[in-house]
């Protein structure tokens, strides 16, 4: 297999590459003399800072606090949980080391104090440790039942392991006791994932409503415009994103969210453009399949094969990095790679935890290798709780049709065609192709 | 590293390509992505945010004075949003919609209001394709320029036993004084100010708007907490910044039971919409600092949550208080034995013989004695200077609480005399002799067009075009005359993003939310 070969060796070079680039590039840690005090005593002249600069600002700020008073244990803990979050909208991992040491700091001059653990919980979480961060979550909690981190860890960690009914009452918890933007877009997602899109789509109007820092606006219009194309409301979508994009100009979900409008309204030349500037700054998996499939809609072979090489490397990468990896490579592999492969990583991931998400993943992954009956129930268990993924429907639907119930696979297709008609450049027409085959047309 | 990134989009082929992607931090944890063929792009881990910054719902102070022009009426005066930084633009400080501000009254020393005061807010926005608070000069309330206004209402609810009994609005879509945005824009804020000032029922005045913070202090005086000293303090770090206000002015006999029984307790609470649709309390507030350097960390978003009702699980932090052992470490000044009876005076049940009502229930709540004439000479030290119109009978805008609490906790009550502090002894700015006292907002420097990019001073020259003040994204920092500090710094919710983040993640722990983290 040449291309595997290929394959192999770019990520090779890729990993040499990162380590290089990545490796020390970060200067951390702040003890005496590391780095010159930052640059925040006030210069007369104003400074546009770049996107989330005034995080780094006040990051900067509270380390120099720091080695004025190293004892203050809430800065440290403080400072561990604003890497997480640098780490959120920068995608740098490297960060996550950083707060680990700061987060140990804070637990070093005040044991248990629930700062630090709600920090130690989302940093787990970041790096997809759910049982870890549910853990660090909880006790937490035991020590301030109203820490908001860690209600909202704790939300992240039950939705991450699939247990969707804890999940739901946690969030009831969390809402009565700390209402606010990361409690709020919790609840919304946890009420989407069980069918409920009214209620999400309420939640986080008002979140909006309430939100006045460009990060948080950014986010909560873009949660509303995946909200929106999901149910392909594109108009809805666009508008959300563009919100979004007025309020943090360099937010890349948000474009990656007006990339998928786009190329479901057919404006596939506005889609790739907007998705080639997201893989150029983040090559996460998601946005570079789309990109891939969207090449290969309009017939570019090559480029496409581009792209799902890139999803391989990054994979590469992220293993090279312990971050766990093992879903982005069973969804890229099995449609694109190698399905043996994709069936490895999609098992490995439900015997982690067990999501719609990873059902889903394994289902098709089965589905590609012929096992079918066993894929559908799977297929079963993605769309079981109501949760309007036209993806895993159509999914469902070509299991389905592949094991011989026709009628349900119609419902299905159809059912993921309604929803969201442009839910893939590559699966929507196929699915359309398929309802044609038995005779439904659509 | 994103200028590499930027170059590297014209590069070719894979490698390249990832690359220039990890030179702009592109590899992350984040990215699992659920897709079959085409991108569901329903991320499996989504990552929210952890931080929020939402200054609306931060409730900073509460006063309660004998108005000094006017002794048969007292003056409550509450303060949300810290540290607005004048040039805030251009979405400015708005109050918030799904939110109450309210002052309970608690008249016969039970540890239950028997009246609250509850604000609520309604927000007009004229023309809403631009985001501009005001699209030309602004010169009175009613100014069709101010884009965006917003009105208040008051109602009084009367309670028994903790249930409402009767509900009266007395004030009805009030105009809120917009926030200072500059002189260019408003070359009167006074007049504004004063146009904002109106009569509610039952003979009462009210302020909803914009003012200076009236609180003064260097924030370095926390670093007691954590071992630091008072070697370097003696900066107001709230200097130059304003806060969103409500002030009232109401006959002193409608707060209290009778002339015979004159002292009444005072606390603010805030309470937001949660998602259920449930008023949910995030905020309560009575003494200053109390959260702040009282109630240890693992409690104070819990005390945020509680009644004054339940005070008594917080009364050992006040008899046997960890701030007055860190004095002792520091400064060689004995601690007091504990229990500390006279912080619980000052604290929780007011002092007897001055503002302590008859069979008191001990909770954290301002206790102001309305009986008590003001003080042709107010001194800042209040009752600690032989001066009992002050804090902590009740707190006035001059009070240095600061260092009234820091010398009572090392004891000044109880014969450790001392004369601690921060060295900050008095607001930047004058007060005012009559209502609402509080010293008028620093003007912004907003020209009067953010739009067409009018700017002047602090807020141009940095390649910000009109867009940037278009959309949301006010970048840049305008800074405070003397510079900004990084105690100001990691305070300052004005500063934007970072600002609202670090208070947000609670970095103000130090003043009055008291989150703590």
């Amino acid at each position: 297999m040449s291309t595997a070969r290929r394959a192999a060796r770019t990520a090779g070079v890729v990993v040499a590459l990162a380590a290089a680039l990545t490796g020390g590039a970060i200067v951390l840690g702040g003890g005496a003399g590391a780095g010159r005090p930052p640059a925040v005593a006030g210069p007369a002249v104003p400074t546009v800072l770049p996107r989330d600069g005034d995080l780094d600002r006040g990051v900067a700020a509270l380390r120099a606090h720091l080695r004025a008073q190293p004892k203050d244990f809430v800065s440290w803990a403080t400072l561990g949980t604003a890497h997480v979050e640098q780490a959120r909208t920068r995608g740098d991992p490297a960060l996550y080391d950083a707060a680990d040491r700061a987060i140990d700091r804070s637990l070093k001059l005040r044991p248990g104090n629930d700062a630090a653990l709600a920090g130690r919980a989302a940093v787990a979480a970041a790096r997809h440790d759910f049982h870890g961060a549910l853990r660090h979550a909880s006790a937490a909690l035991a020590e301030n039942p109203y820490n908001e981190r860690a209600l909202a860890s704790r939300i992240d960690a039950l939705v991450e392991l699939g247990q969707y009914d804890a999940a739901a009452r946690a969030a009831d918890t969390a809402d009565a006791r700390r209402p606010g933007v990361p409690v709020f877009t919790r609840y919304a997602y946890v009420r989407e994932l069980r069918g409920d899109v009214t209620t999400a789509r309420r939640v986080l109007e008002r979140a909006l409503a309430g939100a006045t820092a460009p990060g948080d606006v950014a986010y909560v219009s873009t949660a509303l415009g995946q909200l929106a194309w999901r149910q392909g409301d594109y108009a809805t979508a666009l508008r959300r994103c563009g919100a979004a994009l007025r309020a943090d100009a360099a937010y890349l979900p948000a474009l990656e969210c007006r990339a998928r409008a786009r190329a479901a309204r057919g404006d596939t030349a506005a889609a790739i453009a907007d998705l080639r500037d997201v893989v150029a700054r983040q090559p996460l998996p998601g946005p570079v399949l789309a990109l891939g499939e969207l090449y290969e809609a309009r017939g570019e072979r090559r480029r496409a094969r581009e792209q799902y090489r890139l999803v391989d490397a990054w994979v590469a990468l992220a293993r090279a990095h312990g971050v766990d990896a093992d879903l982005d490579t069973a969804l890229a592999a099995a449609d694109h790679g190698d399905g043996a492969a994709a069936l490895r990583a999609a098992r490995a991931e439900w015997a982690r935890r067990r999501t719609v998400h990873t059902a889903d993943a394994l289902a098709w992954a089965l589905h590609v290798n012929g096992h079918d009956e066993e894929a559908l129930r799977y297929a079963h268990r993605a769309t079981a709780t109501g949760f309007d993924e036209a993806t895993f429907l159509y999914h469902r639907g070509i299991i389905e049709h592949a094991t011989g119930h026709t009628t349900a696979a119609e419902r299905s297709l159809r059912a993921a065609l309604r929803k969201n008609p442009g839910f893939s450049p590559l699966g929507a027409p196929a699915a359309r192709e398929a309802l044609r085959e038995m005779g439904g047309g659509s | 590293m994103t200028a590499i990134a930027r170059t590297g989009t014209g590069w070719r082929g894979l490698a390249a390509l990832v690359c220039g992607a990890l030179a702009a931090g592109g590899l992350t944890a984040a990215g699992v992505s659920a897709l079959g063929p085409g991108a569901a792009e329903a991320s499996s881990h989504r990552e929210a945010p952890l931080i929020s910054g939402q200054p609306q719902y931060d409730n900073t102070d509460v006063y309660a004075f004998v108005s000094p022009d006017k002794p048969d009426t007292t003056t409550l005066v509450a303060n949300w949003i810290p540290f607005e930084e004048p040039a805030g633009g251009p979405n400015f400080y708005l109050y918030p919609e799904d939110a109450r501000y309210d002052i309970h009254v608690d008249s016969d020393g039970d540890a239950q209001g028997d009246l609250i005061y509850r604000w609520t807010f309604d927000t007009k926005v004229k023309n809403k394709d631009t985001f501009l608070y005001n699209t030309d000069q602004v010169t009175s309330l009613d100014d069709p320029d101010l884009n965006i206004t917003q009105t208040y209402d008051i109602d009084l609810l009367k309670l028994d036993d903790q249930k409402i009994v009767s509900t009266k609005k007395i004030a009805d879509d009030l105009p809120v004084a917009p926030s200072n945005v500059g002189r260019a824009s408003m070359p009167d804020y006074k007049k504004l100010r004063d146009q904002a000032v109106r009569q509610v029922s039952g003979g009462g005045t009210s302020y909803v708007g914009q003012a200076d913070d009236p609180f003064f202090l260097d924030l370095r005086v926390f670093d007691l907490l954590y071992g630091g000293n008072l070697s370097e303090v003696g900066r107001d770090t709230l200097k130059g910044y304003n806060v969103n206000t409500v002030a009232l002015q109401v006959p002193s006999a409608d707060l209290r039971r009778s002339a015979k029984q004159p002292t009444v307790g005072i606390w603010s609470t805030t309470q937001r919409k949660n998602a259920q649709g449930d008023w949910t309390q995030v905020s309560r507030l009575g003494n200053p600092l109390v959260n702040e350097v009282v109630v240890p960390l693992r409690d104070k978003d819990r005390f945020n949550a509680s009644s004054p009702w339940k005070d008594a699980d917080f009364l050992t932090y006040v008899q046997r208080p960890e701030l007055a052992r860190l004095l002792e470490k520091i400064y060689g000044i004995k601690a007091a034995d504990e229990p500390r009876k006279d912080l619980v005076s000052v604290f929780l049940t007011g002092v007897k013989g001055l503002n302590q009502p008859p069979g008191v229930r001990p909770a954290e709540a301002l206790r102001l004695n309305t009986s008590v004439k003001p003080s042709a000479d107010p001194k800042r030290l209040g009752v600690l200077d032989g001066d009992n119109a002050g804090f902590p009978n009740g707190r006035r805008l001059t009070d240095d609480v600061v260092d009234i609490e820091l010398q009572a906790v090392a004891g000044e009550l109880v014969g450790n005399k001392n004369d601690l502090g921060d060295a900050v002894n008095a607001n930047d700015q004058a007060f005012g002799g009559t209502f609402p006292y509080l010293a008028l907002p620093t003007a912004g420097s907003r020209g009067p067009l953010a739009g067409k990019g009018g700017q002047d001073g602090k807020d141009s020259a940095s390649g910000s075009s009109a867009r940037d003040a278009l959309v949301g994204g006010s970048f840049e920092r305008a800074t405070p005359a003397d510079g900004t500090d990084d105690a100001v710094l990691i305070g300052s919710a004005a500063a934007g993003a970072a600002g609202v983040l670090l208070v947000g993640l609670g970095l103000l722990w130090w003043r009055r939310r008291g989150r703590a983290t």
